[in-house]
């Protein structure tokens, strides 16, 4: 028996090593579901949104499909979610999803309650003011309205940095936008990631530029699940080896825009307040 | 996660805040709507041309569509058209609306259970329609309209909660808002439960009591 095993053993440990991307064996809670059940946006282009055809786009629905095709054989295995900055870490508690790639910025408030994986890229924040507004840096909000989304890494900063600041606290980017130009607020704090690709839409806004709030950006597990977690972290460290991201960021995100992104992915963190 | 008591504490005095606002909206809506209430019943009941039909689709539109909707309507619509109203005066209104429609159904309900020799005898004795319904058929309507008056009333606190939808830092807005920050679901719902339940229990025990006054001159 053991006579018979050892070797092979041996011959699979060489294999493993010589493919270098072999991938940890999946949970088994996970591999008996069939698929890959994953929250991600629906509202955060170049991320996660609706396609032109309505379906899942963006590059953590890339990134969610490509897990199902390793996890599973076939990209059509990921169940997708539509989860909102207020709903997500409940939808993963709930064990409605199996794990959340969406826009999730890592903190000390939610790694509470969920386990991060190694980050994937890091976003930092900005404001969006339309054309015309005095608003030039970030100190310049005191005293007015701030339109921000509950639960989001901003609405945190904010609650810390500026508490007395005068806030509308919305469900989603669409109607936070909406939001700002009809003027119910100043600005509109977010990922500077969402917002660049709002105003590269709409010549009445413009992005305030001061960097704020830069977390890293990760997926999200519920707690004490190892061996989950493991593949995870395997799953993303091969996408990064394989330079999966270029290619999805470039499926996705037009080129005058590109840079920035690219950055996201590849560069390390910046610093900023 | 247990129920942590020292949390929920810190979080007393935004919440308290929450519900000085869901409190403030409700009573607003509450007088507006019963205020429509009255006009509305009045006008069908006197079937005033154009009026009495400006009313009936104002009905039929309110009760056929979702709440939710009118309210983002009235704060993401009207703007398009020139109308911008606060945060808190667009919930006032989408709530006064809303209930402004079962109001006026069931004013209009109680003034078809007052008895007709009543109005016949009013016009015997000389009184115009619109007199009749001041003097006669209004105050006896609302006595008997009184029950579903105040379920319109409770629906309307309990929907409140939707001025959540677009921003308004009341109750459950407050609430939301914290458990998208710190997680604590349990603490929070819990305190939404008793928070509402609270407020419409006042309300009930308050409207009993007008109830019993209102009956003063049947009670044997």
């Amino acid at each position: 028996m053991l006579r018979r095993s050892l070797p092979a053993a041996c011959l699979a440990l060489f294999a493993g090593a010589a493919m270098a991307q072999t991938l940890p064996p999946l949970p088994a809670a996970i591999r008996d579901q069939g698929q890959l059940r994953v929250g991600v946006r629906c509202d955060q282009p170049p991320y996660g949104f609706r396609g032109p055809d309505g379906g899942f786009a963006g590059v953590e629905v890339e990134m969610a499909r490509q897990m199902a095709a390793w996890a599973f054989g076939s990209a059509d295995k990921a169940d997708l979610t539509c989860v909102t900055a207020e709903n997500r870490i409940p939808q993963l508690n709930a064990r409605r999803v199996d794990l959340l790639i969406a826009t999730l910025g890592v903190t000390p408030e939610r790694a509470r309650v969920i386990d991060f994986s190694d980050a994937y890229r890091w976003g930092g924040s900005d404001m969006l003011v339309r054309k015309d507004s005095p608003i030039r840096k970030l100190d310049d909000v005191q005293g007015r309205t701030v339109i921000m989304l509950r639960g989001t890494t901003q609405a945190l900063w904010f609650d810390a940095n500026m508490p007395g600041l005068n806030s509308l606290r919305l469900n989603t980017a669409a109607d936070a936008l909406q939001a700002l130009l009809q003027g119910r607020g100043d600005a509109y704090a977010h990922d500077a990631a969402t917002l660049i690709v709002i105003a590269a839409r709409d010549q009445s806004l413009r992005l305030v530029g001061e960097p704020f709030a830069v977390s890293d950006a990760a997926v999200g597990v519920r707690k004490n699940e190892p061996e989950w977690m493991a593949w995870i972290n395997a799953a993303l460290a091969r996408m990064k080896a394989e330079k999966l991201y270029d290619t999805w960021v470039e499926k996705w995100i037009p080129a005058d825009i590109r840079p920035f992104y690219a950055e996201a992915f590849n560069a390390p963190k910046p610093t900023a307040r | 996660m247990e129920f942590d008591l020292d949390y929920l504490m810190r979080q007393i005095p935004a919440l308290r805040a929450g519900l000085a606002l869901t409190v403030q909206a409700s009573a607003l809506a509450i007088l507006i709507s019963i205020a429509i209430g009255l006009v509305g019943a009045s006008v069908r009941t006197l079937r005033l041309p154009g009026l009495a039909h400006l009313f009936v689709a104002y009905v039929e539109l309110i009760r056929n569509t979702p709440l939710l909707v009118q309210l983002f309507f009235i704060f993401f619509g009207l703007p398009a058209v020139g109308l911008t109203l606060s945060l808190f005066w667009s919930g006032v209104l989408a709530l006064s609306l809303w209930a402004g429609a079962f109001q006026t159904e069931n004013i209009r309900g109680g003034l078809a259970a007052v008895s007709p020799g009543l109005s016949e005898a009013a016009r015997a004795v000389g009184l115009t329609r619109a007199q009749y319904l001041r003097l006669i058929g209004l105050p006896l309507a609302v006595r008997t309209g009184l029950p579903a008056m105040l379920n319109t009333c409770v629906s309307l606190i309990k929907n409140s909660a939707y001025l959540s939808a677009i921003g308004v830092q009341e109750l459950t807005g407050v609430a939301f808002d914290r458990i998208a920050s710190d997680f604590r679901a349990f603490e929070m719902l819990a305190v939404l439960l008793v928070g509402y339940l609270s407020v419409v229990l006042s309300l009930s025990f308050a409207v009993r009591g007008i109830e019993y006054r209102l009956q003063a001159p049947f009670r044997r």
